[in-house]
């Protein structure tokens, strides 16, 4: 219990002091100004959804190799976490285009392959709606998990390329553009404060799956009474 | 060896099967057909335009069509539950996919070649001078759609609502089929054609990664 | 500072949405916790 509340406490200890980084201590972009400090939170939590990915990916695997729940308590925690990591990316993208660009949305490439990364990871959920059975719902959203996974690189990837044929708009003026050092630094500064927080989210969520399943062994004992 | 021969076996089961019927091939193509036109009504293109949107929109169709015929796939198991004398008939598993899949590519594959003349008609593209490289790409396609359709039928298939789970994980998971084989279909198809053969070679990137992943976990969607 | 606004709306945003989402886990963690102790206490009972 106390090492939660340490987790806790330390992920939003992180995430502050990243805010005032970005804020403070990186320097003001020259084209853009200050709306350029988006880029921080926005692909920060970019980074830490596909960690979250990850983490899943991995539950997926070894629920399939062990069948152990707690690896499918993992898998649904991550993936959630994931999402909802992903969907904050979805939403500040479009805020940070708007004054920018004068329009919502581009199909930019890193914003179109976040978009599919994210529809992948609302069909796991969704999968897992669709079976009642528990040992089978954890096979099945961990096979599928799997594919997904592997198709991520894929869907990057082909997105870019398609890109290159089919320029538009760029929304973060590029990964490569060439950062700042101070900036760079604030950037990794604030991956990190993510990242710890996404781990205390999962850390939280999981917990709240394995007290699901404790509550349905209690129901099902005294059920049986 | 047994591998290959049990899925030649399984193979012909699959052809036998819907060439006695032949509802699935009939009925994808009149759904191509009808996605393609319906697009015309929506969109109204110029000679122009169409030139430019018409691969991706036979794309499109195509994925639309796939996500439906692979319905039956493994749902057809599923009555009389052949499923199961199926897996004892063979020593890998991986044999019932390998012929589904096959299966699936040749459908698709067939469904496509006869909508071919019928799109260059209606969206007057000529589509003979690169018709070859236009078949590679359809077939790389195809095969991307059949790997992962078959799986996610499979997936599908013990699932509820299958009708509507099996596009909903399938769509998104095929992305980079679409957006490749729209893009290198569209630049075949240009005044000046370009074979694009980074998006080919992707394609092939695709199918190698998926027919890997369903040889080493297709034992497991079996699971009863 | 004109697009200030924007910068703050975005991490607003992006904060509700995971404060919400930590509030949701932590309200039905809590409410399981009630349910496991409910039940808990039903059950040495019948043993």
């Amino acid at each position: 219990m106390a090492k939660r509340i340490i987790l806790g406490a330390v992920a939003v200890l992180l995430v502050i002091a990243s805010a005032y980084a970005s804020f403070y201590i990186a320097p003001e972009e020259r084209t853009m100004g200050v709306i350029q400090r988006i880029f921080y939170f926005h692909v920060g939590s970019a980074w830490a959804g596909m960690d979250a990915f990850l983490v899943c990916f991995i539950a997926n695997l070894l629920y399939v190799w062990r069948r152990q729940e707690k690896y499918d308590w993992l898998g649904v925690s991550s993936a959630e976490v994931g999402l909802v990591l992903t969907t904050v990316v979805l939403i500040t993208g479009p805020i940070w285009a708007h004054p920018v660009w004068g329009i919502w949305w581009t199909w930019d490439a890193r914003l179109t392959s976040t978009f599919v990364l994210w529809l992948l990871y609302v069909s796991y959920l969704l999968l897992r709606t669709l079976v009642e059975e528990q040992d089978r719902r954890a096979l099945l959203s961990s096979l599928f998990g799997i594919f997904a996974f592997l198709d991520v690189p894929l869907v990057f990837g082909a997105i870019r390329w398609w890109r290159t044929q089919h320029p538009s708009p760029v929304i973060m003026g590029g990964q490569g553009s060439g950062l700042d050092p101070t900036m760079k630094k604030v950037f990794f500064f604030t991956v990190l404060a993510m990242n710890v927080f996404a781990g205390f989210l999962i850390v939280e969520r999981y917990i709240l799956e394995k007290l699901k399943h404790e509550v349905d062994i209690l129901q099902r004992e005294a059920e049986a009474q | 060896m047994s591998l290959l021969s049990n899925t030649a076996t399984l193979l012909g089961k699959e052809l036998r099967t819907e060439f006695r019927s032949r509802e699935l091939l009939t009925t994808t193509v009149v759904f191509i057909l009808v996605v393609l036109i319906l697009f015309s009504f929506a969109i109204s293109p110029t000679a122009e335009e169409s030139r430019e949107f018409g691969p991706g929109l036979l794309w499109l169709a195509i994925l639309f069509a796939a996500s439906l015929m692979l319905q039956p796939c493994f749902l057809r198991e599923q009555s009389n539950d052949t499923l199961s004398s199926l897996r004892l008939a063979v020593d890998d598993p991986f044999a019932i996919f390998l012929a589904k899949l096959v299966a699936n590519t040749l459908f698709l594959l067939l469904t496509e070649i006869l909508m071919l003349p019928l799109f260059a008609v209606f969206y007057n593209i000529p589509i003979l001078p690169q018709l070859r490289y236009l078949l590679l790409v359809l077939l790389l396609g195809s095969l991307g759609i059949s790997i992962a359709g078959t799986a996610l039928s499979a997936i599908s298939a013990q699932a509820r609502m299958r009708e509507l789970l099996l596009p909903l994980l399938l769509l998104p998971l095929l992305t980079p089929i679409l957006v490749v084989s729209a893009t290198v279909s569209v630049s075949l198809l240009e005044r000046e054609p370009v074979v694009l053969w980074k998006g080919i070679g992707f394609l092939a990137i695709f199918d190698l990664v998926f027919l890997t992943a369903l040889w080493l976990f297709g034992e497991y969607l079996l699971e009863e | 500072m004109k697009n200030l606004d924007s910068v703050f709306a975005a991490y607003i945003i992006g904060w509700g949405v995971f404060f919400l989402f930590y509030l949701t886990i932590a309200k039905r963690t809590s409410d399981l916790r009630t349910e496991i102790e409910r039940l808990r206490a039903l059950l040495p009972r019948g043993k």
